[in-house]
Parts: C-alpha cells; sequence; structure tokens
C-alpha cells in the first residue's frame, strides 16, 4: 500500500497504452502523455509494459510506502529523493516499508513512478488508465488527493538500469493528409502556451491561416498537428478528443512524442520533416534501446517483497 | 480516396457518415491484419494500424477491396426516446436567428428523426443529423468554457446531447435528465453509430 502523503500538481493513476478500443463510441484512448518514460518506468521495476503507474505533472507527490517494495522514476527530473536521499532516474530501486519518497519542481512537464507490481485500480473498460476528462478510470476517476491509499500488486521480476537517452533537439513530424500549412510549421521556431495539457500543446508563434479553416470531422491519431480557425497550432496527445474538424498538415512521429508531452509553457520547439521511413526506424530504434535494460537486482526467493542486488 | 496520417495511420474517405460507419463496422467485426482500430468520422474512417507487422504494407489495397464490396443498406439502429426540457439559455436566440416562434422551434427539433453519425468529441457525446433546414444556426462566436451534462444543443445540421460538464460552441436549447454515458455498462455510450433518436417535449 502507498500512502499519498502530498499528491503534487496533478498526479493520477496511469498506463502508457491508455484505453485502446473504444474510440468508435467517442472514448478516447488517453493513457500516459508520454509513453516512452511510462513503458520504461514499468520496465525498470520488472512490471509488463501496461501495469498501471503514476504519472506526476509540474509538481511532484510525497509518497509513503506501507510495505517493502520497489520503485522506478522516469521522465523529467523531478528531483526525486527517498527518505532523504537523491534517487537516480533510469534505474529500479528497493524501498523499505516507511520510507517516503519525495519529488520537487520538474525539469519538464512529466515523470514517470512505477512501483513493483503495478497500480491496483479497477480495470474500467479494459484500461486501469484515469480519464481526466471525463472522471472516470484510475483512482476514483480522478487526480490523487492528499489521504488517499493505493494498493499495490504482487511484484514479479528484477530490477533494471536503463544508460540510453530520449531524442532530443527539433521534433520530427511527417506530413499528413494534403499538407495544407506543412511549409509555414517547418520555417518557425514555436512557443508553448499556457494551454498545454493531457490532451494537447497548443503552440504560440506566428498565426496559420488556412482555407477552408474546418474540414469534415475526422478521427484525429496520436501526434495530429491540428491548425483551428485562430492560427495557433495544436499537437494532440494521448487525452486528445476522438475526432477534430481542423486541417492537419503534419503529425509529430511517435519516437517524438514523449519530448513533445515534456515541453513546458514557455518552451521552444522547432518541427523538422522526415520520412515514414525514418519516423519507423526511429520508432524500432526505441523499442530496441526499452528491450537493452541491465539487471541490478534480482527478487529475493527468500524474502519476499524482497530483492537481492547490489543497489542498497 | 485513402490518405497518409501519420506513419501509423490512414484515413480512408468515404465521403459520407453512413458509408464511414459501414465501413468501420466491417472492419471491427472482420480485422484484417495489421489493423490496430478503425475510427468512424462523419465522411471518413480513420485506420489505425501497426507499422511493424509484415502485412502493413498490404493493408491499403486490402481497405481497397473493403470499400468496393461495401453495401450501401444500414443496419437497423436501436430506437431512442429522448425527453428534453426545452429551457435552454440559447432558445430564444435561436428563435430569434431562425426567425420563429420557442414553439415552432421546438416543434421542428421534436419533429426529426435524427441518426447517430458518428461518435466523437467526449465519452457518450452523439453527433446527430440532419437537423430540418429550417432550424440550422451557426455555432456561438464564443464558445462556453463549462457546457452542463445534459444540455441539449444544436449547430449546423446536428444536434446533440453533453454526456459531462464539458466545453463546447454548440447553442443550447434544453437539457435533458437521459445519462448518455456509464463507463459500467455494455455498451457504456447510450447511443452507438446509426442508432435512431427523437426528441420529445419532458
Amino acid at each position: 500500500m502507498i500512502e499519498v502523503v502530498e499528491p503534487g500538481a496533478l498526479t493520477s493513476v496511469q498506463t502508457p497504452g491508455g484505453r485502446p478500443g473504444w474510440r468508435h463510441l467517442g472514448i478516447g484512448v488517453g493513457g500516459a502523455a508520454d509513453p516512452w518514460s511510462a513503458r520504461l518506468a514499468n520496465r525498470l521495476v520488472g512490471n509488463r509494459d501496461d501495469d498501471a503507474l503514476l504519472e506526476v505533472t509540474v509538481t511532484g507527490p510525497t509518497l509513503r510506502f506501507g510495505a517493502p517494495s520497489a520503485v522506478a522514476v522516469t521522465g523529467s527530473r523531478f528531483g526525486a529523493s527517498l527518505d532523504g536521499v537523491p534517487i537516480p532516474r533510469g534505474a529500479g530501486r528497493p524501498v523499505r516499508a516507511g520510507s517516503v519518497l519525495r519529488m520537487g519542481r520538474g525539469s519538464g512537464a512529466r515523470a514517470y513512478v512505477a512501483v513493483a507490481g503495478g497500480i491496483e485500480v479497477p480495470t474500467v473498460l479494459g484500461s486501469r488508465a484515469t480519464n481526466l476528462r471525463s472522471g472516470f478510470g484510475g483512482h476514483a476517476g480522478r487526480a490523487l488527493r492528499a489521504g488517499d491509499r493505493l494498493e499495490i500488486g504482487r511484484p514479479g521480476g528484477s530490477l533494471y538500469r536503463w544508460a540510453a537517452e530520449w531524442p532530443g533537439g527539433a521534433v520530427r513530424v511527417v506530413p499528413a493528409l494534403d499538407g495544407a500549412g506543412l511549409s509555414e510549421l517547418l520555417e518557425d521556431e514555436w512557443t508553448v502556451s499556457g494551454q498545454a495539457d493531457r490532451t494537447g500543446v497548443r503552440l504560440d508563434g506566428p498565426r496559420i491561416r488556412l482555407q477552408p479553416p474546418e474540414v469534415v470531422s475526422m478521427g484525429l491519431p496520436l501526434g495530429a498537428i491540428q491548425i483551428p480557425p485562430d492560427g495557433r497550432p495544436i499537437v494532440m496527445l494521448g487525452e486528445r478528443p476522438v475526432t477534430g474538424g481542423y486541417p492537419v498538415p503534419a503529425c509529430v512521429i511517435r519516437a517524438d512524442i514523449g519530448h513533445m508531452a515534456q515541453l513546458r509553457p514557455g518552451g521552444r520547439v522547432r518541427f523538422t520533416e522526415v520520412t515514414r521511413e525514418v519516423a519507423l526506424e526511429s520508432w524500432a530504434e526505441i523499442e530496441r534501446r526499452l528491450e537493452a535494460l541491465e539487471e541490478v537486482a534480482s527478487p529475493d526467493p527468500t524474502d519476499e517483497g524482497r530483492w537481492a542486488g547490489a543497489l542498497e | 480516396m485513402i490518405r497518409s496520417f501519420g506513419e501509423s495511420a490512414l484515413l480512408v474517405e468515404v465521403g459520407s457518415a453512413g458509408s464511414a460507419q459501414l465501413l468501420a463496422a466491417a472492419l471491427r467485426s472482420d480485422p484484417p491484419a495489421a489493423l490496430v482500430e478503425a475510427v468512424p468520422g462523419l465522411g471518413s474512417v480513420l485506420v489505425e494500424l501497426d507499422p511493424m507487422h509484415p502485412a502493413a504494407s498490404e493493408l491499403a489495397a486490402v481497405l481497397e477491396e473493403r470499400i468496393n464490396g461495401l453495401g450501401t443498406e444500414l443496419p437497423a439502429g436501436r430506437r431512442h426516446e429522448i425527453p428534453v426540457v426545452y429551457e435552454g439559455p440559447d432558445l430564444d436566440e435561436v428563435a430569434r436567428l431562425t426567425g420563429r416562434s420557442v414553439d415552432e422551434v421546438v416543434a421542428l427539433h421534436t419533429s426529426a428523426e435524427l441518426r447517430v453519425l458518428f461518435c466523437g468529441f467526449a465519452p457518450g457525446f452523439a453527433y446527430l443529423g440532419d437537423l430540418p433546414d429550417e432550424l440550422r444556426v451557426e455555432r456561438l462566436a464564443t464558445p462556453r468554457t463549462s457546457t452542463p451534462a445534459g444540455s441539449v444543443a444544436i449547430a449546423g445540421s446536428m444536434s446533440g446531447v453533453y454526456p459531462s460538464d464539458l466545453p463546447g460552441g454548440w447553442r443550447v436549447i434544453g437539457h435533458t435528465d437521459v445519462a448518455m454515458f456509464d463507463p459500467q455498462t455494455d455498451p457504456p455510450t447510450l447511443l452507438v453509430p446509426g442508432d435512431v433518436v427523437r426528441f420529445t417535449r419532458a
């Protein structure tokens, strides 16, 4: 069991893959805004890819562990410490009963906290992810509050360390549909506006005016860059609406969705065009990096809930 | 027409909501290899695919075949009556814009047999059409930051019911107590594509 001592600005139970399969009924996919960091966090504590974990936004929570466990923190730097001792990102770490994980303000928008065994919340429509817009799934369909208690599943695997990095620099896009507006999108540097959340990231910069300003409503893939009539692009993230009615000149490639989701208001971003082949190769490269983990501790067969290894 | 929509999706443009529904339903009941999800829009189907799947490069051709083999007969959807209290904040303005009395607006809204064209925007929000020509109004110039759950609204040729408190630019003419979305039921939404809706005066 984990007790939420302080919830942080916006901490919710999510899964890396969200809730696929219901979009024909208007129910979006959602899930972790930075699915790569979320998957990594799960792998570092030996979880399955789609186990539930915590998504932390802007300022982190303080969590007290009621039983021995293991934890991994990934994503942006939030100054995570365990009983006052800073813990490195990118490694699974054993936790003693009574230990307190404290996180501060993030260097980027989001971090992920995975606990060995995963967060146990009811499965709703096939997923444990919280749909914050509509208030269901996850823990009581809402962000965490002080005093919440989270049950933890049975830990299954070893703990791991990860030495690689995510792609940085410009965010890569592939042209979409008829590509109207693409050259304007690529030309300038954009500033992340205050309207950046799990739904999407709205950008400030020169206005892109397209004719016609609206199109027939269509399903939106992850990373679609919508140009609404006010001319300010919106990059659609996991909790985007199922459909949209504005032109989409390009889509952020899957490999760079995490990079996009980590940008904070005021952050700058440039887009660069790549081919579909490059997009797929970059995706495959990230999958390979996620496989290249180094085992640092294995479950102790003589003491359930403990790990035998080099970390402590 | 089939167009590339990101590295792992295709937008299949079929021209009408009915064809989009038929194609999406056919793809769901008999999914071709490499298909991940088929999402109907107003005139298209978003087809998400697994680009690493060996059959991914053949999916576009398979979709072309499916479109050619598509019938035109929409399956009979379930029928719903949704009682509405016509006291919405935009009702008088809609009457003014359409040059009708409030009673005439209500009569027009309750006279139409509307079909669920597609679902989107939020869980439980169904786009219903087509409204009678006489009832067509543009969206609000400035959308509301919150439209209460149960609001019955119109915009252009379509009507819809807000399933929860949501931002929105449609003109609200009434409200209903009927629940549009419950994740614990199967299906989780009251309305699914193809269903037929008639609004009644509560």
